[in-house]
């Protein structure tokens, strides 16, 4: 009887501790709407998924990798080159073909850094962590150190157009949220990279190709990054060698609270999105209220300390 | 209570796990400066004593007196510091750490500047190693010694934290001949100081050498303490393995079929040092056991045929056809499964849910183009739940809150999709309880007629001879006996623990 409660009890526990995070965010939107006359208004929701566009784009391939028993820190430098590069290379071709180039490029960097993690066996953070200065450096290096800008209407639409009244950025945000948590929870790449991440040597003992999953993972977290880079770089149509400093850690943060675990095996696509949101509602609370921006760096850190520290610690329960 | 000459006294001594009493109700006393001798099979029990001694069990009842005081350690550090060390196969130094650093963990000597005082430190490290009569070179980091040298350090540094009491888990397991005999003349060193010793061993050989008295452990219960020079070799063995074996656990089965092709040939298969030469051949529908004691190759050459490690030299044959096998990808290709020994480890995605851990491996049969097929999977996992009958609140349970027995079928059943022609199933039944052993027997008898080829790999004699057709004995990483079915477990285990000395 008293089992059959506690079992009862852990059930409840899974679901708020699973949930949790939509439980914050709803009552957050509900207590902000009574003192923010107007946030539910549809101009400011669309301007709270505007702000998360970037980040958001960048942290699907993130939380990607985090499931898959990785981490990617050199993402923010490689948002910062792939945007620099999609308006720099404007200057030889048709906007469209550097958009694709660009694509690419994001998928080889993540190429790089996930055979250095699964062949080389260099831990992803320390891997990425390289990879992360050498970006940064091609960046400087393409961009000479100087902003590089670019006119281009057609281009621009990316981050700045409409469709009807929704801004084009957040029409990415959405299909790429439902196209990979489709890829994660439905295919057979999806899978794979969750039992990976949660016990790779188990995996490989069922048959599957780990390290060309292991690579795959890093290989979207590559290709979202550079994606982010995309938007961020038609949004402003000019780009510094600095773009992007810390968007890594949002990228993180979000995937964290939004519940993914930092041990792999876990997640989701979804709730990352949750995640970013959150993160965005919270800055934009604070610039009202007039925090000042080095206060909000250690709020953010705390909350990183606590999402993980909450996964980390009930782990270490069990 | 009298006062006695025992120095660790056990008092109905009680420990259970889901569905298996690991220790019922074990009464046990050591006596100061006593060798004794723990034996019994694996699964006998021997290592759950120790662990609900040292604390890092807890027991559910009974009384522990160490050195005439009730205690109750709640962990292994705790008993150490009251003067109970245990010495494990697996050494706990710390690699990195130099054996001076090692020895004196925890005990370092300070100045009064609460520096650590080098000199008085070398002072008494030269004092006891001399004592002792061992050459080691203190300076020297723990990761570049021999086995036999760190057994050394581990006991050096139960000797510097005052150890009254030293328990000794199989420590002869990976030592040559020689090593084994300062072992024993240090273990007789130890005596003379009045240090008693729980060995625990397998290899009677080494028992009667050395103990003084031998308790025999068999399914969690005490079977008998007696002075070493009232017993004799056969007298242990019939206490271990016990005289009567009509009970269902080791009926054996009936009926099995003539043999038929040859689906497996492995020849000469080398990988130092644990496989050193290994050939034979395995049948269609034929359960073939492998026996041995632990850290004998059996694992290793698991993992061999496998794929999950490479192969130094030799050759594998499938349906008489040289294949090369370098991955365990290769190896389901050609239809070859492997059950690895630690579930939890090597083969369960524990945090994921149970059908995704049964479809793990045949997921590509329920894909189209990559996109899982939900209806398709649920289907074939509850087929498989109720083909082993995995007893769960359903498909979708985290495979972590399974029983040990559900999650080694869940193990068994992820394979079977993939319709094997070899199965091999390393220590298929280890730290289950004994339904659910029976269960997998039955299961791999069933498999084995419907055509599979088992190798089932054990250390537990008695259930080789229960589900095999045929048994091979290996030691020190070859094949030395084969046996057919209809063999008495004394043979086996007769050979099996000569041949170990």
């Amino acid at each position: 009887m008293k089992k059959k409660l506690d079992l009862k009890l852990t059930g409840y526990w899974n679901l708020i501790s699973k949930n949790g995070i939509l439980f914050i965010f709803l009552l957050l939107c509900i207590l902000l709407s009574f003192i923010t006359p107007g946030f539910l208004s549809w101009a400011n929701i669309f301007n709270v998924l505007r702000q998360s566009s970037i980040v958001g784009i960048m942290a699907i391939g993130t939380t990607f990798v985090i499931i898959g028993g990785g981490f990617d820190i050199s993402v923010g430098s490689l948002l910062a080159l792939t945007a620099a590069m999609s308006v720099g290379l404007q200057h030889h071709m048709h906007w469209s073909l550097a958009v694709l180039v660009v694509l690419i490029i994001g998928a080889l960097f993540g190429f790089f850094n996930g055979f250095l993690a699964a062949k080389i066996h260099i831990p992803a953070i320390i891997a990425t962590l390289g990879t992360m200065t050498i970006i940064r450096g091609l960046a400087y290096l393409y961009t000479g150190g100087y902003p590089v800008y670019v006119e281009a209407p057609d281009f621009a639409f990316i981050g700045a157009g409409y469709l009807g009244p929704i801004p084009f950025p957040i029409i990415i945000l959405i299909i790429m949220v439902a196209l990979w948590q489709f890829i994660l929870v439905r295919t057979r790449f999806g899978r794979y990279t969750s039992a990976l991440g949660g016990n790779k040597e188990a995996a490989r003992l069922s048959g599957v190709k780990v390290d060309y999953y292991h690579i795959l993972t890093f290989v979207v977290g590559g290709l979202m990054a550079s994606m982010a880079g995309i938007v961020y770089a038609s949004r402003l149509l000019s780009v510094t060698p600095l773009a992007g400093q810390g968007y890594e850690l949002d990228a993180i943060a979000s995937t964290v609270i939004g519940g993914t675990s930092v041990a792999g095996g876990e997640g989701s696509v979804v709730r990352t999105l949750i995640g970013v949101l959150l993160l965005t509602i919270i800055a934009n609370v604070f610039n009202l209220m007039g925090v000042h921006v080095y206060v909000q760096y250690v709020i953010k850190g705390a909350i990183i300390l606590s999402a993980v520290g909450f996964d980390t610690y009930s782990r270490f329960r069990q | 209570m009298k006062k006695d000459n025992a120095l660790l006294r056990l008092i109905k001594l009680r420990k259970s796990f889901p569905g298996v009493i690991a220790l019922d109700d074990i009464d046990l006393e050591i006596d100061r400066g006593e060798v004794h001798a723990l034996v019994g099979e694996n699964g006998a029990g021997k290592s759950t004593l120790i662990k609900s001694v040292v604390g890092a069990y807890k027991k559910d009842s009974g009384e522990i007196f160490f050195d005439n005081q009730k205690v109750d350690f709640n962990s292994p550090a705790q008993a150490f510091q009251s003067g109970i060390s245990a010495i494990y196969q697996e050494n706990s130094l710390i690699p990195q750490l130099t054996v001076i650093q090692n020895i004196f963990l925890g005990a370092e000597q300070f100045t009064t500047l609460g520096i650590i005082d080098e000199k008085k430190i070398y002072q008494q490290y030269l004092e006891i190693t001399e004592q002792m009569g061992f050459k080691l070179s203190p300076h020297e980091k723990v990761r570049d010694l021999g086995v036999a040298e760190q057994k050394l350090v581990e006991i050096l540094k139960a000797l510097i934290h005052k150890a009254k009491f030293i328990i000794m888990d199989e420590p002869t397991a990976s030592l040559s001949a020689n090593e084994i005999e300062h072992l024993f003349k240090i273990i007789s060193e130890l005596k003379s100081k009045h240090i008693s010793i729980l060995y625990i061993t397998h290899l009677l050989g080494e028992v009667f050498r050395i103990a003084d008295r031998i308790t025999v452990l068999r399914d969690g219960k005490k079977i008998g303490t007696a002075l070493t020079k009232e017993l004799d070799q056969e007298k242990v063995i019939t206490m271990m393995v016990g005289e009567t074996l009509k009970d269902a656990y080791t009926s054996k089965f009936t009926g099995s079929k003539k043999p038929q092709n040859t689906v497996l040939k492995v020849e000469n298969l080398k990988r130092k040092p644990r496989v050193n030469g290994i050939s034979f051949e395995a049948r269609t529908g034929e359960v073939l056991g492998i026996a041995g004691l632990r850290g004998v190759g059996k694992t290793e050459l698991s993992r061999l045929i496998f794929g999950a490690d490479k192969l130094e030299s030799g050759q594998i044959f499938i349906n008489d056809k040289p294949v090369k096998i370098q991955s365990p990808l290769d190896a389901v290709n050609y239809g070859i499964s492997l059950v690895p020994e630690d579930r939890k480890k090597d083969a369960l995605i524990l945090m994921l849910e149970l059908y995704k851990n049964i479809t793990l491996p045949t997921l590509a049969q329920f894909t189209n183009k990559g996109v899982i097929s939900p209806s398709k999977e649920y289907a074939a996992a509850k087929q498989a739940i109720e083909k082993l009958d995995i007893r769960t609140s359903g498909i979708n349970q985290i495979t972590r809150y399974l029983s040990g027995g559900n999650q080694q079928k869940v193990a068994i059943s992820k394979w079977l999709q993939a319709e094997p022609k070899v199965l091999i199933m390393d220590e298929p039944t280890q730290g289950i309880d004994v339904k659910a052993k029976v269960e997998i027997y039955s299961i791999v008898r069933k498999l084995a007629e419907s055509g599979v080829c088992i190798i089932f790999i054990s250390s537990e004699v008695p259930e080789v001879i229960k589900v095999s057709d045929r048994i091979l004995v290996l030691s020190k990483g070859k094949i030395t006996d084969e046996f057919y079915q209809g063999v008495t477990q004394e043979e086996v285990m007769r050979t099996i623990l000569k041949k170990s000395k």
